[in-house]
């Protein structure tokens, strides 16, 4: 397993570059490069009205994720994209490497052709530039001490809503 | 591994709630859920069957505290307890920053929590990790009931290791013990996560370094209680 990127700011720029020029050259209308964890690391675009999309990583991470081991469990080892077609939108999930994917939303603007095309050399940028993130994280600064932490209450407040 | 996000100045934590088939895992996550401000939540998703038993996770993104102006964001999921989910909880487990164990306090649950707590160590140990270096720690729910187990035996049964981890009683559908559990652990992984940062900034520096020796304080194991 890699070691998860430290995201500078140098690099999200990057990322969000990548991500911008795939969205328009695919015509999606959303884009995101997620971890296997379902965590998000740049995203761009306009996504679905109402979708959250905290959640749509973690649900396209898990998708993802169970469709890849139902896969293997059936002997292919290949397995590098996701395609969800819908009425309305649909969802094109590549993956970059071990730890990353793309994940696009696009409506019927576009097909899926194009965005399959443009996603693949997308997600071999993204890899590279991860690579490049994971390499740095042994530069990185700690962002807060232990002694900063005994200066903080409690992680969560329980203040349940007003009724 | 937390993601840390120097663009949007946050750092995000993964924690799994991980325990025997109805065990309390679900209620742990939908009383945050309800105890929470609604500026520092987002939405609890649930994937579960139509007997509302967890099928592939449930999953709550929180945002917490700001530290020297980073916000910290926790997302919390849940495993399916049920033995033949045991793809789905390897799934789950990816990119895991810490566990919370939910063991069932009932006396007739005790070989399921013991299932269970090993089933945790399996997987952990096929992703290349162990309790011994992940935070984790113990929550005893259900204590509202009638046949339950005293705490001290279930710390014999799952907490007899050679560093015992906080334990906590706990009534989940009444919220009690559940943001001890979950502040608890919150603070175990940002000092976890803080020490580890500095342990590597202190190594990144000249062997000279007046602070050099803070390197090797920092890598020893501390006591939890």
């Amino acid at each position: 397993m890699a070691s998860t990127p430290i995201l500078t700011l140098a690099g999200a720029e990057k990322l969000l570059k990548s991500l911008e020029e795939f969205l328009d050259k695919s015509e999606s209308m959303f884009a995101m490069v997620i971890d296997r964890g379902g965590t998000i690391l740049s995203q761009t675009g306009r996504p679905p009205e109402s979708a959250d999309i905290v959640v749509l990583a973690a649900l396209a991470a898990g998708s993802f994720a169970a469709t890849r081991e139902l896969a293997t469990r059936v002997g292919e080892s290949e397995f590098n994209a996701l395609y969800q077609q819908g009425s309305h939108f649909h969802i094109l999930m590549s993956a970059a490497d071990d730890d990353t994917m793309l994940v696009a939303i696009f409506g019927t603007q576009t097909t899926v052709g194009l965005v399959r095309f443009y996603a693949a050399r997308t997600a071999d940028h993204i890899a590279i530039q991860m690579n490049e993130l994971r390499a740095a994280v042994h530069d990185a600064p700690p962002i807060f001490t232990e002694e900063d932490l005994n200066a903080t209450g409690q992680v969560f407040e329980n203040t349940p809503p007003k009724v | 591994m937390a993601i840390i996000n120097y663009a949007n100045k946050e750092v995000q934590f993964k924690i799994v709630y991980y325990g025997p088939a109805l065990c309390g895992k679900t209620t742990n996550l939908a009383y945050v859920h309800s105890q929470i401000a609604e500026s520092n939540k987002g939405e609890l998703v649930s994937l579960a069957t139509a007997a509302d038993r967890t099928l592939f996770f449930d999953f709550l993104p929180l945002n917490a505290i700001v530290i020297r102006n980073f916000k910290t964001k926790f997302q919390l999921y849940t495993v399916p307890g049920q033995v033949i989910y045991n793809a789905t909880r390897q799934l789950v487990l990816r990119s895991v920053d810490a566990i919370v164990f939910v063991a069932d306090s009932q006396w007739d649950k005790m070989e399921e929590n013991i299932e269970s707590f090993r089933n945790l160590e399996e997987n952990l140990a096929r992703q290349g990790l162990s309790l011994d270096t992940i935070p984790y720690l113990l929550q005893f729910n259900k204590r509202d009931m009638p046949n339950v187990a005293p705490p001290h035996y279930l710390d014999f049964l799952l907490n007899d290791r050679a560093v015992r981890v906080p334990s906590f009683e706990a009534c989940a559908t009444t919220g009690q013990g559940v943001f001890d559990t979950l502040n608890t652990i919150s603070r175990l992984l940002l000092v976890k996560f803080a020490r580890e940062a500095e342990a590597a900034a202190v190594r990144s520096r000249p062997s000279g370094s007046p602070i050099a020796g803070l390197a090797a304080g920092l890598r020893q194991p501390q006591p939890n209680r």
